[in-house]
């Protein structure tokens, strides 16, 4: 399985009174791997705009295996879920850097709206055309 | 079409949306056909719309590209069989009913 990855490490802001990071800030993490997918295929917010659209978070979903504490490295990893529909699912692993072990895993999905907040159902053009590229990226053999 | 053809392609509606959204507990005669089927009525959501659509297009040959025409297909089952009929796919899928 394909990922994308990169790396932050915990600040003392993001965990709680018991040193362990409050829930929350896992779907900010997510969102650090997704934006680098998404820069690689010129699919950043402002693409998206550009193009007309927007991309917004219907679901969100994660499940917590293990407490990141304050300075521990973590990194990010995102990967996109074979399209069946007009949307993007994500799924993304946190692990931690100094042992490779599991510390949270999730998923969102997105659907796709022109700017007026229509829903589009199917795709088509420059966002259609990369879109596919990174289907392409993610399942090659595809 | 005749009313016979009619019906048919409503319960084949009726039983894709079942398949398709894996609706537990639901059957053909719970859903009634001139209800709304998202919000009210079945009460189904933006990512069962888009897995509806694939189905549509897969079954029907039908194309709803966005929430503006899925509006009117989707008001209900009975207006989503006069849509598919209207693009003109309809026929092949009620003869399946016989």
């Amino acid at each position: 399985m394909r990922w994308v990855e990169t790396t932050t490490t915990v600040r003392f802001n993001e965990v709680d009174q018991w040193g362990i990071t409050w829930y929350g800030h896992y779907f900010a993490w997510f969102e650090l791997a997704r934006m680098k997918v998404l820069e690689q295929f010129s699919l950043l917010p402002e693409d998206f705009t550009r193009l007309g659209f927007i991309a917004p978070v219907v679901s969100a979903q994660c499940e917590f295996k293990k407490p990141a504490r304050t300075n521990d490295t973590i990194r990010i990893r995102a990967h996109l879920l074979k399209p069946q529909t007009a949307s993007l699912t994500f799924r993304f692993e946190i692990l931690l850097q100094n042992d490779g072990s599991l510390i949270a895993q999730g998923q969102t999905v997105q659907v796709l709206q022109r700017l007026d907040g229509t829903m589009i159902y199917k795709l088509s053009g420059t966002l259609e055309e990369r879109v596919e590229s990174m289907i392409q990226h993610f399942w090659p053999d595809s | 079409m005749s009313p016979r053809e009619q019906t048919g392609l409503v319960e084949n509606l009726k039983e894709l949306i079942i398949g398709t959204l894996r609706l537990e507990d639901v059957g053909p005669e719970d859903i009634v056909a001139s209800e709304p089927l998202f919000g009210e009525g079945l009460g189904l959501d933006s990512i069962d719309a888009l897995e509806l659509v694939v189905a549509i297009e897969r079954e029907y040959q039908v194309e709803i590209p966005d929430a503006e025409v899925g509006r009117r297909a989707f008001a209900s089952i009975n207006a989503l069989a006069e849509f598919v009929l209207e693009k003109g796919a309809g026929q092949q899928a009620s003869d399946a009913v016989g």
